[in-house]
């Protein structure tokens, strides 16, 4: 509050520890839980003396590996397919958003096609509608609807080079899932881009204009590099949703398009829980959003901020 | 004149991608579940195969003691999440207001649980609630306190308190960039006149933080509504239905119970419900800016 | 004079490259024309099937033909089969269904006939001894339009073939039981009586490990009891009759053993109610056959060589589970005759031991004989006992079976983690399922 340092009270720094303890805590039991093998796992004897092992992420992973191992009779997890394939999603899906996003906001911003309220208010609206609505539509759309005949030429095509079964849908296919992640994903960042546009100083586009470039090279040119931040906001919200999401993607993936949540939620079987494994791919999906936060903290505070503090 | 009718089109082909997948892949589908709510849907069908049953699913809904019982979960569930986040994370932001060194390192700390899919959520703490393998009940067993039977008596209550962990730090990021961006002439004021630290807490901080408090609020209250995946992993759903939230039992009925019509019914209720919030929301907004439109005025007229 | 021997000399060599030609073509013979086939299967992830997954190798080196394998939880695996079997053309060639699936898919038509294949006799293989599969298992999983049409009668016909099936036995901890001098229960009493006192004789373990998770769990672990103690779920026109005093007692023997059970059992799935067992948690163990080969893995348990296994405990009657996976073909699926020759190949006498060998659950009265069988696995004949009291009327194989298992299971779950009363819950659930038979036709004949 005040410009010099205050000094704290020392119990002011037991509950700052307490904090950080609290929401750091799970996330470093999971990592250290990872290294563990399942006997020390139940055993529980000791906290922190064990013998670290990789085997969790050798099983998990056992897919891509080079060498085979021994500890494995077959490799039941798939993990480094899935892997692949949620990488695919979440980059592409991230990248077409923001590129839609933009061309999107700067539209509404420079031609005045709508009111910032009407946008604010649909991206409202949309940020209300649940995955869960939408489990239904989707599936019946993406599978039922969403298709193209095999026996016409681009259906004969596509099941000619890629191989499958039956009408060409969009489900099962990663474009089925990373389409419906931008349209969720959309409002959000045409919303926040918005907000930094506005920003964009006019006089510079039309300096370029005057030196002949068009529209398109304004925008590319100019628009483009000055919005950077808002970009990696809007990118990193895009990339977690679209990199966590589950009920969607597991009713629209197949067993090749399978994404790494759908994984996790598969193999918490009844089973057998081996709870080794289990955080093992659990944490190798959380390292990529973890690494994000650590280096673009600011990015996602603004991110979230936006929306409320500023109206 | 080429290119001027390229750059009167511009706006046009700018916004055409965007407008052509929303409706496609957001408009249309809510059309289309808002449609098959009407009709009797088995997942083998094609929507055009169903038959027409006007509103009997609604009705049936409302007869399912199931349903009513998910749906009180539900408000339950969405209720206290959020007070108690409320109150926790506008606590902390009040506490922590200060200059401190290392803040942007305790605020990156916070953001963590909010950015780890609620899948590894799910699991962290269904592995922590374990009833012998987890930290809870070894802790408690080792301090001589006994264990607690936290996902089976208390599964609500448990998996209210793991949604409290993920969510408090979004309520705590945003009271504090409002607490921040407070005007200092005020604080100054208060602080000439002797207030003391409560009193200028509940007199000026927190009626001032109050619009953005209510906006956090109602945007809580809406996620809260959508959580789904932590629960599945943790509970799905059960014991009984004690936390089968109205998301979970969408999705169940229409993968489990192979129900599409009533599931695309239950999600028009639950769209509905989350609507009402919204546009309270909105209205909200709406009177907030024209108060502080009519107090500029006021203000310049005075000038 | 050397003509003749010339002579007999060439008939030899004309002898002996007949014999081998007719050789290898008897090699080559059945599989040959679909080598190099890759065949999509679904597989659920469980026990039996992991051992499954450790012989298909040998499979695909016998015939050249590959086997790509989609393994999912069983429950997770019905979804995606709903999915799959409603298009027109199908991914998967060859598919496990849940017992309980079977009236949905063959109501629906969306499984093959198996008469056609074991009428073709380039498919069929005539060494497979059919007689040799378990009676109650291939009646209970693989026929249809029977008795109430899902047992065994004059008008069914086949549609799968048991695989991976399992039924109910009671393991107890042998060190235990001798420490306190209890006798192994053979009545329903003497096990709940059991059950209770263990928790007093062994501070900190449970009785009895069961499962008790809401929904198909709660259900299925009161499917155990009701079974053994008298009771049905309906009597034989389809009236529901759960909430009879059979039902109720049932009920009250599961709340029981979760009550006595390990600490926090009322949330257990299968897979904690197991996972208790193998870590020592509790005393005894009721449930499927399917995890007798994870007990002696000590990589996973560590009650190996300490647990006994003994018959499950009579009620009213003897009523064991019958229960599990079988195999069958989809109608839409792509490569149907190979699919047949790997579902026979899996299940003839042959595999049958390898799978048995590598730790799944054998479907061949010959190989729970079979004496390399029982040197691995000595408990292997108490099963082959157990299985002649496995109910084929165990719970009733119908289309919306789906849907009245999840209410029961829900219900239970309430009876057991908010005490909601016995009597009054399952009235509720015999009056939703009278409701659920109505809507599906099933009074339409009274």
């Amino acid at each position: 509050m005040s410009a010099q340092t205050e000094k704290q009270h020392p119990a002011f720094y037991a509950l700052l520890v307490l904090l950080i303890m609290m929401s750091v805590g799970p996330i470093a039991l999971m990592f250290i839980n990872s290294f563990k093998l399942d006997v020390d796992i139940i055993s529980g004897t000791s906290g922190l003396l064990f013998l670290p092992t990789i085997q969790n992420y050798e099983t998990a992973l056992c897919d891509v590996l080079p060498y085979e191992l021994d500890h494995l009779d077959f490799c039941a997890l798939k993990f480094g397919g899935a892997f692949i394939n949620s990488l695919i999603i979440a980059l592409v899906s991230t990248v077409l958003t923001l590129v839609i996003g933009c061309m999107a906001a700067y539209a509404l911003v420079r031609f005045r096609f709508m009111g910032r309220d009407t946008v604010s208010g649909s991206t409202l609206m949309v940020r209300m509608v649940p995955p869960a609505v939408l489990l239904v539509p989707v599936f019946g759309l993406w599978n039922n609807e969403f298709c193209i005949d095999k026996a016409s030429w681009l259906g004969s095509l596509i099941r000619d080079n890629f191989g499958g079964r039956g009408d060409v849908c969009l489900a099962g296919t990663h474009s089925g899932i990373i389409l419906i992640y931008i349209a969720m994903n959309l409002p959000f960042v045409i919303w926040i881009l918005q907000s930094f546009i506005v920003q964009v100083p006019r006089q510079l586009e039309e300096a370029a204009r005057m030196d002949g470039a068009g529209p398109f090279q304004v925008f590319f040119k100019v628009v483009l590099p000055l919005i950077k931040p808002g970009l990696a906001a809007a990118a990193i919200f895009t990339f977690r949703i679209a990199w966590n999401e589950y009920l969607l993607a597991s009713a629209l993936s197949d067993r090749d398009t399978k994404t790494v949540p759908i994984l996790i939620v598969n193999n918490m079987s009844e089973f057998n829980v081996e709870w080794g494994v289990i955080m093992a791919t659990g944490m190798l999906l959380a390292i990529p959003p973890i690494i994000f936060t650590l280096f673009a903290s600011r990015q996602i505070i603004t991110g979230m901020t936006a929306g409320a503090v500023k109206g | 004149m080429r290119t001027a009718t390229l750059n009167r089109l511009t706006p046009y082909i700018f916004l055409a991608p965007a407008v052509v997948i929303m409706a496609l892949a957001l408009l249309y589908p809510l059309g289309y579940m808002i449609y098959g709510s009407f009709r009797d849907w088995d997942p083998s069908q094609t929507l055009g195969e169903t038959e027409f049953v006007g509103l009997s699913n609604y009705f049936y809904l409302w007869q399912d003691a199931s349903f009513r019982e998910s749906l009180a979960v539900t408000l339950k569930f969405a209720i206290s999440v959020v007070s108690v986040e409320m109150v926790i994370g506008v606590g902390l932001a009040l506490l922590l207001d200060r200059s401190l060194r290392g803040m942007s390192v305790l605020r990156t700390l916070f953001i963590l649980p909010m950015m780890i899919a609620p899948v590894v959520v799910g699991l962290m703490w269904r592995y922590m609630y374990h009833p012998s393998v987890g930290i809870f009940n070894r802790t408690l067993e080792s301090a001589g306190l006994g264990s607690v039977d936290w996902l089976g008596k208390h599964a609500l209550l448990s998996v209210i308190i793991a949604d409290i962990w993920q969510w408090t730090p979004f309520i705590f990021i945003l009271s504090l960039a409002a607490l921040q961006s407070l005007p200092r002439s005020a604080l100054e004021a208060a602080r000439i006149d002797g207030a003391t630290g409560w009193q200028q807490i509940i007199h000026i901080k927190l009626p001032l933080m109050m619009p953005v408090l209510i906006v956090t609020c109602l945007l809580r209250l809406i996620d809260a509504f959508k959580v789904l995946e932590v629960i599945l992993v943790m509970t799905e759903g059960g014991p009984g239905l004690s936390t089968e939230i109205l998301a979970l039992r969408i999705s169940r009925t229409a993968t489990e119970f192979r129900e599409l019509g009533v599931a695309a019914a239950m999600s028009n209720y639950l769209l509905m419900l989350l609507l009402l919030l919204t546009v309270a929301m909105l209205a909200y907004n709406k009177f907030q800016e024209m108060r502080a439109d009519r107090a500029r005025r006021i203000a310049e007229e005075a000038v | 004079m050397l003509k003749p021997f010339k002579s007999l000399r060439l008939t030899l060599a004309a002898a002996v490259l007949a014999a081998t030609s007719i050789g290898a073509n008897a090699l080559a013979g059945p599989y040959d024309e679909f080598a190099g086939t890759t065949l999509v299967v679904n597989f659920p992830a469980h026990p039996h099937y992991n051992a499954v997954m450790k012989i298909l190798p040998e499979f695909t080196k016998e015939t050249g033909i590959e086997v790509e394998v989609d393994q999912l939880p069983y429950l997770k695996m019905r979804e995606r089969q709903t999915l799959e079997l409603g298009q027109d053309e199908g991914d998967y060639d060859l598919i496990a269904y849940v017992v309980f699936s079977k009236a949905d898919y063959v109501y629906a038509d969306q499984l093959e006939n198996l008469a056609r294949y074991f009428m073709n006799p380039k498919l069929s293989d005539p060494a497979y001894n059919a007689d040799d599969l378990i009676d109650g298992y291939v009646y209970n999983i693989g026929f249809a339009g029977g008795a109430k049409g899902y047992l065994q009668g004059k008008t069914g016909s086949l549609y799968g073939i048991p695989y991976g099936s399992e039924t109910s036995i009671l393991g107890y901890r042998k060190d235990i039981f001798e420490k306190h001098g209890l006798k192994v229960p053979e009545s329903y009493d003497e096990m709940l009586d059991i059950a209770c006192k263990i928790p007093e004789l062994e501070p900190g373990m449970g009785g009895l490990s069961s499962r008790a998770a809401s929904g198909h769990h709660a259900s299925h672990a009161f499917l155990l009891h009701l079974a053994p103690l008298g009771g049905r779920i309906f009597d034989d026109e389809w009236n529901p009759i759960v909430n009879n005093e059979a039902g109720v007692k049932a009920a009250n023997a599961l709340k029981t053993i979760v009550d006595c059970g390990p600490k926090g059992a009322s949330s257990f799935g299968f897979g904690e109610a197991l996972g208790s067992f193998l870590n020592g948690d509790t005393a005894m163990f009721l449930d499927t056959t399917v995890v007798a080969g994870q007990i002696d893995d000590p990589s996973k348990s560590k009650v190996v060589g300490k647990v006994g296994w003994a018959m499950h405990p009579m009620g009213e009657r003897r009523g064991s589970q019958t229960g599990g996976f079988g195999i069958g073909i989809p109608k839409n699926a792509e490569n149907k005759e190979a699919a047949f020759l790997l579902m026979q190949w899996l299940t003839s006498q042959k595999g049958d031991k390898l799978v048995a060998l590598a730790g799944g659950n054998p479907s061949r009265f010959s190989t729970h004989e079979d004496a390399d069988v029982n040197a691995k696995f000595p408990h292997m004949k108490t099963f082959g006992e157990a299985l002649k009291h496995a109910d084929p009327d165990w719970r009733p194989i119908i289309p919306v079976w789906g849907k009245i298992n999840a209410d029961l299971g829900t219900t239970l779950s309430k009876v057991l983690t908010e005490d909601l009363d016995i009597q009054e819950a399952l009235d509720g659930v015999a009056e939703r399922t009278k409701g659920i038979m109505e809507e599906a036709g099933y009074y339409t004949w009274k």
